[in-house]
Formats: structure tokens, C-alpha cells, sequence
């Protein structure tokens, strides 16, 4: 039985999308069966990073209820040297597509949920997947929400911003803990500092959010210098942060195994 | 006389008859003693047409948010197939379905002796 894992954050610009798609490939080259799929359905970004173009469906078209989720999978398993497999289901990027996404009523995202839900066959004895990953809107929207509720775990990404900070510890509070949920935070764009000791750090996160860390990601001008269009775990297999997620990857396999 | 015959006739089967009775009467008394305990503000059906979806569940007292989302994850599913996930006992859930039923958020369904609650999704809207 595979798990379904959500990557989520109290403010944008946090790096999800960067965290999402290099888990992703990090697990898919340990030769994990991985599918990824864009949730932020207000700003998608998985279609133009990943150069992904017209797919026979759109993850909005599953959520509407118009196509099979088969249909919305890409295979971009040759990306990552065919080690394991990698899928993505895209949220359409027209600015029509998020418009009418954005417009939707209770009912339909209660439906909606009950789609994230079974996507969970997809992960089941028989299905396909060992893992599916959630990209998701930051904040309290409803699209997050119920990706945070169909999945297993969910990931964090968070900075040292103090609003970010402060908005996340609420979250974890406020909503996290009510859905009992099994978290895990990660630290990005953090500044190196030699004067503090990764585990000062572990302690002051876990004091702070009463979530454990899952790790550590330093700020990389590398990231900024690839502007978007890098798959690190592809391109860049040597790079510090290609070794980071590695390690993310499996600390998320032994925490969930 | 006549019910002689019926029980001679078919003793199981009437025993069997009783027996569902008294689980329904059961539930029922759940629904009371939970209703005692929780005061009524808890279990007052949506005045509008509210659906299970993520924010209703948000809002919802604690012992009742863990019985609906585990149904949502399961689809459908017996007061016993409730329990096992959320390590409460039977009845409990028993009572926690049943006002979710009341509220409106539930859908329950009987099958033989079996109960079966579900959250309708397709059917509306």
C-alpha cells in the first residue's frame, strides 16, 4: 500500500513546487513508482516548469468529473533515467481554466474530495503508484485543504520569515491539528550560519511549531540561477541540494514505512 | 395462539426479527445518551442545505470531526469498521454516526442486519 503525500505552506514562495518535484524524483530514482500532481490550481506552474504541453486531460477535468485520472497522466519517467516512474497530472494553466476553478461552490469541492480520495486506488495493492504527491496553493483555501485531507502526510515548507513563522505555527494549530494529520516541517532557505548547531535547531523548530523537522534546506543561488526550469534530482545529481532532497526522500520513506 | 404457530413455524427467524429490534432500539438510546451528554447545540441540522465538505468538518465539535472524516476516507462503512479506525468503542461510533445522520451530513443504509453510512456526494447539486 503506497502513500499519498501533500506539500503545503502557510505563505507562497516557500519553495513547495521545488520541494514537490524534487521529492518526487528523488523517491522515483530510488525506483519508487511516483506521481505528482498539481493542486495550486489558482497559479499552476507544473505545466510550464515541467514543459509539459496539452495532456489528454487536466487535473481540473478529474475534479470536474469529466475524464479518468489514467487519462491526466503524463509519463515523464525518461526525465529521471527511467529508475522508477514518474507521472504528473497538470492543473491547467489558462487563464479561463483558473477563473472557473476559482468560482466553484461548497458542493462541488465537497465532490472534489471525494476525487482526492479515490485517488487513493491509485495507490492501493493493485494500483499503480507507490507515492502520490500533492503540490498545493499556500494557505487556508479550499483546494489545500482537501489535499491535506485525503493525504497520509504532509509536508510543510516553511522559512525564517517572521510572518510566514507565525502564520505556520497557527496553521499547524489550527487546522492541522483538528484533522490529526501526521506533519512534517521543512526548513527552506535557510541562511548558513556556522555558530548554530543543527541540533539547537531541531530543538527550537520542535519548540516553536511542535512538529518535527524533517530537515534542513539552505538557500542556493543555484535555484535562483536555474529560474525554475531545473530538475535537480535530473540535471544536477551531484549539487548539495540534490543531496539534501535525497536525504528529505528518505527520511520521508523510514518515517512512513 | 396464532404467535405459537408463527414461533413454532419459525423460531429463528423471529428471534432474528427481535434481535434487529432491539439493535435499533439500541441506537436509538445511543443517539439519546449522546444527545444528554453533548447538550443539543452540537447535533441541530444545518438550517441550510450544508454539505460534508472540508470547512463543515472544521467546524464541527472534535469527537464528531473524527468519525466524519474517517467515513469520508472509507467511502462507506459499518459502525464497526469505524471503531477499528478510530480506536473508540462500537457504540460510541454507533451514537456519533447516527447524529451525523440527523445533522444531514450521513447517509445511512441498511443491508440485512447491517448498517451502512455513507457521505452522498453525486446525488446533489
Amino acid at each position: 500500500m503506497g502513500k499519498i503525500m501533500a506539500v503545503h505552506s502557510y505563505k507562497g514562495g516557500t519553495g513547495k513546487t521545488l520541494l514537490s518535484i524534487n521529492l518526487a524524483a528523488a523517491l522515483a530514482k530510488t525506483g519508487k513508482k511516483v506521481c505528482l500532481f498539481d493542486l495550486d490550481f489558482r497559479a499552476p506552474s507544473l505545466a510550464t516548469l515541467l514543459k509539459v504541453k496539452n495532456p489528454n486531460c487536466w487535473l481540473n477535468d478529474y475534479l470536474n468529473g469529466s475524464c479518468e485520472i489514467e487519462k491526466a497522466l503524463v509519463d515523464i519517467s525518461e526525465r529521471i533515467g527511467n529508475s522508477g516512474k514518474l507521472c504528473v497530472a497538470l492543473a491547467n494553466p489558462n487563464t479561463e481554466a483558473i477563473r472557473e476553478m476559482s468560482s466553484k461552490d461548497r458542493k462541488w469541492e465537497m465532490r472534489a474530495l471525494g476525487r482526492l480520495l479515490a485517488l487513493r486506488n491509485l495507490i492501493s495493492n493493485t494500483g499503480n503508484f507507490d507515492y502520490l504527491v500533492f503540490d498545493t496553493s499556500p494557505g487556508l483555501q479550499y483546494s489545500s485543504i482537501n489535499a491535506i485531507v485525503a493525504a497520509d502526510l504532509v509536508v510543510v515548507a516553511t522559512t525564517f520569515d517572521r510572518s510566514d513563522m507565525e502564520g505556520t505555527q497557527r496553521m499547524l494549530r489550527e487546522l492541522y491539528d483538528l484533522f490529526e494529520k501526521k506533519t512534517y516541517l521543512v526548513l527552506n532557505k535557510v541562511l548558513e550560519n556556522p555558530t548554530r548547531h543543527k541540533s539547537d535547531l531541531q530543538a527550537t523548530v520542535k519548540d516553536f511549531y511542535q512538529v518535527p523537522l524533517l530537515g534542513v534546506v539552505p538557500c542556493y543561488c543555484d535555484i535562483l540561477k536555474a529560474e525554475g526550469s531545473t530538475i535537480f534530482a535530473q540535471d544536477k545529481p551531484d549539487h548539495p541540494f540534490t543531496r539534501m532532497l535525497n536525504a528529505l526522500a528518505a527520511e520521508i520513506e523510514k518515517n512512513i514505512a | 395462539m396464532a404467535s405459537q404457530e408463527i414461533l413454532s413455524k419459525k423460531p429463528l427467524h423471529v428471534l432474528e426479527k427481535i434481535k434487529e429490534n432491539l439493535e435499533k432500539l439500541n441506537e436509538k438510546m445511543e443517539v439519546m445518551i449522546e444527545l444528554q451528554k453533548h447538550g443539543k447545540k452540537d447535533i441541530t441540522p444545518p438550517l441550510t442545505d450544508t454539505p460534508l465538505d472540508v470547512m463543515t468538518l472544521l467546524s464541527m465539535p472534535d469527537h464528531l470531526r473524527k468519525t466524519a472524516m474517517t467515513v469520508c476516507r472509507l467511502g462507506r462503512a459499518t459502525a464497526d469498521e469505524i471503531a477499528q479506525q478510530t480506536h473508540r468503542a462500537r457504540a460510541v461510533e454507533s451514537a456519533y454516526l447516527n447524529q451525523l445522520v440527523i445533522m444531514g451530513y450521513l447517509k445511512k443504509e441498511r443491508k440485512g442486519r447491517k448498517a451502512y453510512f455513507y457521505v452522498e456526494r453525486e446525488s446533489q447539486g
